[in-house]
């Protein structure tokens, strides 16, 4: 399942290794911004949500014992760094926030704006698997490690989130189809 | 069927390439069969466009990683080297935590040790150790002194030098084996010195064999450096001989060891305590071991004790080498009650008193040189006498202490505490007895009186004393000493004058000039203190209290009767009433003592006076002391009394009339109360019964 080598870079880890955490730094952390970006929806936010996450993981490294496990629990370390984040800012909707970056850049289409706000109606779980699939191109199967699911429950959640978003967006789909 | 209902799923699989064939294949039929589902998968397909094209934005650069990894090493600084980051990066190993439990585990072992004292056993072994090696040095360097000593002329201070050494060395190696020792039972300390001074010798004999060829370069050495400082060359030449047989033959070495213990100025000495059967049976056996051993007897004292026990001291004088060998033989003399040896060390102090007396010698002869060379000046030549003077004066007191140490040296001192067995035991027995007597009389003061009478030469009256007081009471109190012979006479004499109350004896055997039991001690009687103290009669409570009723028909004159008994049986009126109350009813109250002997005559002959009743006897038993029971006062209180008359004395046609209507009146009163009581009580139990009854009529009536 895991290659040999990535599990003795992640054992290395486990046991202290600054050079071979620095070494998953460079090669996680891309995913981890992703699940953080697909729960907060913000790159600035999302980036230092990955930053504490991989702060918080040094300092604790040797709770976890198992290299397989190694990565889902960087992920579920940078998903609860960022679900506190998303709850702090909760005060302040959603919406709101992206009226910025909506008008710092004008030629967003009428679809882009209605996409935020499907992705922000779905589940926060939902949203770390879309952009795990959409940012880094993972399959089911990686994903499904990543997030600590079972074997087989990605296809069902990207299948209803898709299904949830093409519902919301059915008019501006059909005016793009058109 | 399954594929629409789940096309979602399949669609989005579909377009994430996460289908198997087979599910591809189905999913294709499916979409060629179903609009509905083509339309979503249409749909499916923009979004999944939309989607893609919307994250590629979102991506982070690519600088992202650099950015993260600066941003970690900023928070988390690199620590170079250090002992703590060592430590810690050492934490996860397993290996290092094994070894830090078991480095915890030994460090509470060791702290339990010292808790427990065990490591204080292993220190005394240590000491042990260290004794041993304080002894070898002393061992090769007393050797080097006791080759020399005995034959060359060496000026003292070199002696002394090795003494010197010697000497504090011997010091603590004693000491260390004495706080050694201290751990075992005090018992054996009294002879630990002797044992020691043993042990001691043992090592020297081992340490001359065995070391001797190891530490023989060192001595010559020693010895080569003693003539370097020494100027006199006649001593070289002396010592050159002596320093080739060290080093040739340690051999040799082997005989001439007493000679070093010989060397050192030693004063022992032992106190025996015993206990023995015969004080001069042991005296004769100690003056033949001391002449076994060529010693004597210093002094003897001895004391007889009351009982004729003996116990004294024997100072005897032995020979130093044989005093272990005589305190054997004086220990099986009789029971060792304490023994202590002493070994005192006087060597350091007896050569230097040696030093300076030569000094002193070469003093005086320069002296007398200068007397010999005529001076003319008077003045100097005085001078040098008076110095002279002195310096004589000082070589013969340090002559006199050196002689004395001698002496003290040549002969071991044993002092010898003998003392006879039981030396405890009383010379006699003195039996001492105290009486004590109360007596009670009518006639206190003649009594008093004759008691004082009994004086004689053997009946000494020590105290007397007759006290009255205010309200005519009169006690007397006598004390005297008799003499045993005397005692029960007076003591009977005494007893008679009165009634005896109370008469205790005390006896009392104090054991004198010693303690505990004897077989042999004889017994003596001891004067009696005899104590009596007198009372009047009255004072003196009853034995036996009655008190008990009589009816009778003629009152006056069975209490007359009752008089006459009493008086018959010895008994005293000591009290008595008679009254009379409307009713006709007498009663006479009398109230009487007589002797408990007759108390059950008179009770007896009082049935011939009436009916007795209510009878209630209370008796005072008195604990301790004897009673003369048949003596004993009993009182009784009695009270005869008559029935009074039925028809009352109050007669007469208008009297009766009265009572009549005197006691009518006082029924109809009484009546009247019961009714105020009676409606009273009804009243609240009729309120409520009308209330109630007027309340149903009034609810009948409404529903009515």
């Amino acid at each position: 399942m895991m290659e040999a080598s990535e599990r003795e870079v992640y054992r290395a880890a486990i046991h202290g290794d600054r050079e071979a955490f620095e070494m998953i730094i460079r090669t996680q952390s891309r995913a981890l911004f992703a699940i953080a970006y697909g729960i907060l929806q913000n790159r600035e936010e999302a980036e230092d949500a990955v930053q504490d996450a991989l702060v918080k993981a040094w300092k604790s490294g040797w709770r976890v014992r198992d290299p397989e496990k190694f990565p889902a629990w960087l992920s579920m370390i940078a998903r609860h760094r960022a679900r506190d984040v998303f709850r702090k800012r909760r005060t302040v909707p959603l919406s709101e926030m992206r009226e910025i970056p909506a008008a710092e850049t004008p030629q967003t289409t009428t679809i882009d704006r209605h996409l935020d706000s499907a992705l922000a109606s779905l589940p926060e779980l939902h949203r770390a698997a879309i952009s795990l699939r959409y940012f880094e191109e993972m399959d089911y199967a990686t994903i499904e490690n990543r997030l600590g699911l079972t074997n087989g429950s990605v296809r069902g959640i990207l299948g209803r989130a898709l299904a949830s978003m093409r519902k919301q967006l059915k008019p501006a789909l059909a005016s793009e189809q058109s | 069927m399954k594929i629409h209902d789940e096309i979602d799923n399949y669609l989005v699989a579909d377009l994430h390439s996460d289908l198997s064939n087979e599910e591809q294949n189905a999913l294709h039929v499916h979409l060629v069969e179903c609009a509905s589902c083509r339309r979503a998968h249409q749909e499916n397909k923009i979004m999944n466009k939309v989607l893609e094209e919307k994250f590629a934005n979102e991506k982070p650069d690519v600088a992202f990683e650099q950015r993260m990894l600066a941003g970690f090493r900023n928070r988390i600084p690199q620590k170079t080297g250090g002992v703590a980051k060592f430590i810690v990066d050492l934490m996860p190993l397993r290996a290092t935590q094994v070894a830090a439990v078991a480095a915890l585990l030994v460090a509470l072992v060791q702290v339990g040790r010292m808790i427990t004292g065990e490591g204080a056993i292993r220190r005394h072994e240590e000491l042990g150790n260290s004794v041993d090696l304080y002894q070898r040095p002393a061992a090769t360097q007393s050797l080097n002194g006791r080759a020399k000593a005995p034959s060359s002329p060496l000026p003292p201070e070199r002696q002394l030098y090795n003494f010197a050494d010697l000497t504090p060395q011997v010091g603590t190696a004693s000491r260390g084996y004495s706080a050694n020792d201290a751990s075992e039972p005090a018992g054996s300390t009294a002879s630990t010195s002797g044992e020691f001074d043993k042990k001691q010798t043992d090592t020297y004999r081992k340490d001359d064999i065995t070391r001797l060829p190891v530490r023989a370069p060192a001595s010559t050495d020693l010895v080569k450096r003693l003539p370097a400082t020494e100027s006199k060359t006649a001593e070289q030449t002396e010592n050159e001989p002596m320093e080739l047989a060290i080093a040739a033959a340690p051999s040799e070495a082997t005989p001439s060891v007493p000679a070093a213990l010989a060397n050192r100025k030693l004063i022992r000495n032992a106190t025996v305590d015993l206990e023995i059967v015969s004080f001069d049976d042991a005296l004769q056996k100690i003056t033949a071991f001391a002449n076994e051993d060529r010693g004597y007897i210093a002094t003897t004292s001895s004391e007889k004790q009351e009982n004729g026990k003996l116990k004294g001291q024997i100072v005897v004088k032995v020979l130093p080498e044989n005093l272990d060998r005589f305190l054997q033989k004086i220990r099986g003399l009789g029971e060792l009650k304490n023994q202590t040896l002493g070994t005192e060390d006087i060597t350091k102090a007896y050569f230097d008193t040696d030093a300076r007396l030569k000094n002193a010698r070469v003093m005086e002869r320069r002296l007398i040189d200068m007397l010999k060379k005529k001076s003319d000046d008077i003045n100097d030549l005085l001078q040098v006498e008076k110095e002279l003077g002195r310096v004589r004066e000082q070589i013969e007191q340090m002559q006199g202490e050196l002689k004395f140490w001698d002496s003290q040296v040549q002969f071991a001192t044993v002092t010898i505490s003998l003392a006879e067995k039981d030396m405890e035991e009383p010379a006699k027995f003195l039996l001492k007895e105290r009486a004590q007597l109360a007596l009670y009389t009518p006639e206190v003061e003649k009594v008093y009186n004759d008691l004082k009478a009994l004086a004689s030469p053997k009946v000494q009256i020590t105290n007397a004393q007759l006290d009255r007081d205010n309200t005519g009471r009169v006690s007397a109190r006598v004390s005297m000493l008799i003499a045993p012979e005397e005692s029960d006479g007076v003591i009977s004499k005494a007893k008679a004058m009165g009634r005896v109350e109370n008469f205790q004896v005390q006896t009392e055997r104090v054991a004198q000039g010693g303690e505990g039991m004897s077989e042999n001690a004889k017994t003596k009687r001891d004067k009696v203190a005899l104590n009596i103290s007198i009372s009047r009669d009255e004072q003196e409570q009853a034995f036996q209290q009655t008190t008990l009723r009589i009816r009778t028909s003629a009152v006056d004159e069975k209490a007359k009767k009752l008089r006459d008994l009493a008086g018959k049986q010895g008994g005293r009126v000591r009290a008595s009433s008679f009254s009379r109350d409307p009713d006709g009813r007498e009663y006479a109250n009398v109230t009487l003592r007589v002797p408990m002997k007759n108390y059950n005559a008179l009770i007896q002959s009082l049935d011939s006076l009436g009916k007795v009743e209510n009878v209630s006897v209370q008796r005072q038993d008195r604990s301790g002391g004897q009673i003369d029971e048949a003596n004993a006062p009993a009182d009784l209180s009695i009270q005869v009394y008559s029935q009074g008359n039925i028809v009352s004395s109050d007669t007469g046609l208008i009297a009766t009339l009265r009572r009549t209507i005197s006691q009518s009146a006082g029924a109809i009163m009484w009546s009247l109360r019961m009714i105020g009581v009676a409606i009273a009580f009804l009243a609240p139990w009729v309120i409520a019964l009308v209330g109630i009854i007027w309340l149903a009529r009034r609810i009948r009536s409404r529903r009515s």
